[in-house]
């Protein structure tokens, strides 16, 4: 690759425009910086989907901010490195990296909501409610995390199988977020009204909130919700007794075999075994 | 009466004294003798020895014997024999005999190569026996002037002789100094037609190594000037080689010290990449154009694996 010489002669012009020792200039301090540098490049890598390599960072951010005092920053790459840690499936590590974020009074709502998460992935439902309802009293009115306390508590309700409790929840949720830039969670809205209905019995408009929750997961490129949006779907479609059924299994096979999710792949399997053996209203 | 008393006494007065001056003149020259025959050698101890030689040349009766040049005799008698022999008979002082031994033998030299004739005693190597009185001892002549003569002719004509071969050798029309003349005047001639014919080949060379040189100067000279902008890129490339290989040793001793074996090969490597990257971003001019970043904010994910859309 060539660089333009104009362009490297503009980039010195514009290094050279400032003092190399400007004392006035304000400037972060060398660790504060190499702190900022470390979580800035875990977003990234998070935002890419690389949640090991983001923990890391995370983690690396938060020994920096706290060998300078800075409980905030710390508390805050914690919370980073535990919904990395969440994201890889470590619920238990999250649990425990959430211990060490809590005191801090800015983050603590965001520290219960992810706590919430942590103990419904571990299925410690009554955990979940009482920190959930911890949340709930420091989201007081209409606090910017509102709508993830809402989507929390409709996946509780629908883990006790509170279905209606569940579905007003996630559509109170997606109330929220109209309007917002908030895709995953609009996306999780929509798959949780989706199964609400299921559970509810309304397989029939199931299938278009999971299909809505599919074009976002899609458009967010999201493997494992893409592969659980399809199992969803195959789900809703063995209920209304669809035909297609285990062809959106497949999907949810092939989704989970490309993007190396075991876990998924197994679930995948398990369904097509059962939709095999189960015999199909109106197929051969 | 008085004056002839006085007269008698005066003439014995003088025949006194006439006396007295005759008695000292007599021995004032009997002492003259005795010196004179002290100093001949009359009183002298000596021991006579003898040699025999061709001819009395060089040799008479009373010439000086020497031994190591000091004179401790002389030739007492010189005399021919029956038989033609000359025997010449010496006389030296008894003190010296210890210095003539049993194989000693005399030689007549000459004081330089034209000074009078000498007879040297020359002692033998045997030390142990001295010669006894009346011996007759070896004699020889050392070379003289004719003698020198001779050896130098003795030496000179067969040089002579060897410069006359030569000499007619080289005269010889065909094979002698004529005919070698002629063959390198030959040779000669034959050697300018090469020379000519070469120095012809060799101006064809020359112009095409002109040619050759010209752009062989033209080609270092491009590359003088190719060499001039490596030399001027090089030492900044060399730092930055050098940086890029501290670094790599860097990376090597921290994964050797720190890191388990399995995360040498891709997480040390990447975090001294980072490091090196967020190292130039802290470098002056590049830190002017890289502000440090915000606190990140992650979007909210209350499902972050979408477990919630179905049972488990």
């Amino acid at each position: 690759m060539r660089v333009n010489p104009l362009f490297i002669a503009a980039l010195l012009l514009a290094g050279c425009a400032g003092s190399p020792n400007s004392a006035n200039a304000p400037a972060n301090p060398p660790r504060l910086k190499a702190a900022l540098e470390a979580e800035s490049d875990g977003a990234r890598r998070y935002g890419r989907g690389d949640y090991a390599a983001a923990a890391r960072r995370f983690d690396e951010a938060a020994r920096i901010h706290a060998s300078i005092d800075d409980t905030t920053g710390a508390a805050r790459n914690r919370l980073h490195l535990a919904r990395s840690e969440l994201a890889q499936g470590r619920a238990e590590a999250a649990l425990l990296t959430l211990e060490r974020a809590s005191g801090d009074a800015g983050t603590a709502l965001d520290a219960l909501l992810l706590k919430a998460q942590a103990q419904l992935a571990l299925d410690r439902h009554p955990a979940a409610q009482q920190s959930l309802a911890a949340a709930h009293g420091q989201c007081a009115g209409a606090c910017p995390q509102a709508a993830s306390l809402h989507l929390l508590q409709a996946r509780t309700a629908l883990a006790a199988k509170r279905a209606p409790d569940a579905l007003a929840q996630a559509e109170a949720a997606l109330k929220l977020l109209q309007d917002q830039d908030e895709a995953a969670e609009t996306g999780n809205a929509w798959r949780l009204i989706a199964a609400a209905r299921l559970a509810a019995g309304d397989a029939v408009n199931a299938l278009p909130a999971a299909r809505a929750a599919l074009e976002i997961d899609r458009r967010l490129a999201l493997p494992e919700k893409i592969a659980r949006d399809w199992l969803l779907i195959g789900d809703i479609r063995s209920g209304v007794g669809a035909g297609d059924t285990a062809a959106a299994y497949r999907r949810a096979l092939e989704v989970a075999n490309a993007a190396g999710l075991d876990d998924l792949a197994r679930l995948a399997k398990a369904a097509l075994a059962v939709h095999d053996a189960v015999p199909q209203r109106g197929t051969p | 009466m008085s004056l002839l008393i006085q007269h008698d006494s005066d003439a014995a007065a003088l025949r006194r004294g006439t006396r007295r001056f005759l008695f000292i003149a007599a021995l004032a020259t009997l002492a003259l003798i005795v010196a004179i025959v002290v100093r001949q050698g009359m009183f002298r101890q000596v021991t006579s020895y003898s040699f025999v030689t061709d001819s009395a040349q060089d040799i008479a009766k009373g010439q000086a014997v020497r031994i190591a040049g000091f004179r401790v005799g002389a030739v007492s008698d010189v005399s021919l024999k029956d038989d033609g022999q000359v025997v010449v008979i010496m006389e030296i002082d008894a003190d010296n005999m210890r210095f003539v031994t049993h194989d000693a033998r005399v030689e007549l030299r000459k004081e330089g190569l034209v000074g009078s004739p000498t007879l040297e005693i020359v002692p033998g190597p045997d030390k142990t026996r001295l010669a006894a009185a009346q011996a007759r001892l070896v004699f020889s002549r050392a070379d003289g002037l004719s003698a020198l003569a001779n050896q130098v002719r003795d030496e000179f004509v067969p040089i002579l002789r060897d410069i006359k071969l030569i000499t007619g050798a080289l005269a010889d029309p065909q094979k002698g100094l004529p005919g070698t003349l002629a063959q390198v005047r030959a040779s000669s001639e034959a050697l300018n037609a090469l020379l000519a014919n070469g120095s012809r080949q060799v101006d064809g060379i020359g112009r095409a190594a002109t040619k050759v040189l010209g752009k062989a100067e033209e080609d270092l000279s491009q590359l003088g000037s190719t060499l001039a902008a490596a030399n001027q890129r090089l030492p900044a490339l060399i730092d930055r080689t050098q940086q890029v290989v501290d670094h790599v040793e860097k990376i090597t001793a921290e994964a050797e010290t720190s890191l388990p074996p399995t995360l040498r090969d891709g997480s040390a490597v990447t975090a001294d990449v980072r490091e090196i990257v967020s190292g130039a971003k802290q470098a002056w001019p590049i830190r002017n154009l890289v502000d440090a970043p915000a606190p990140a904010r992650l979007k909210m994910d209350s499902d972050l694996r979408g477990e919630a859309g179905r049972a488990r």
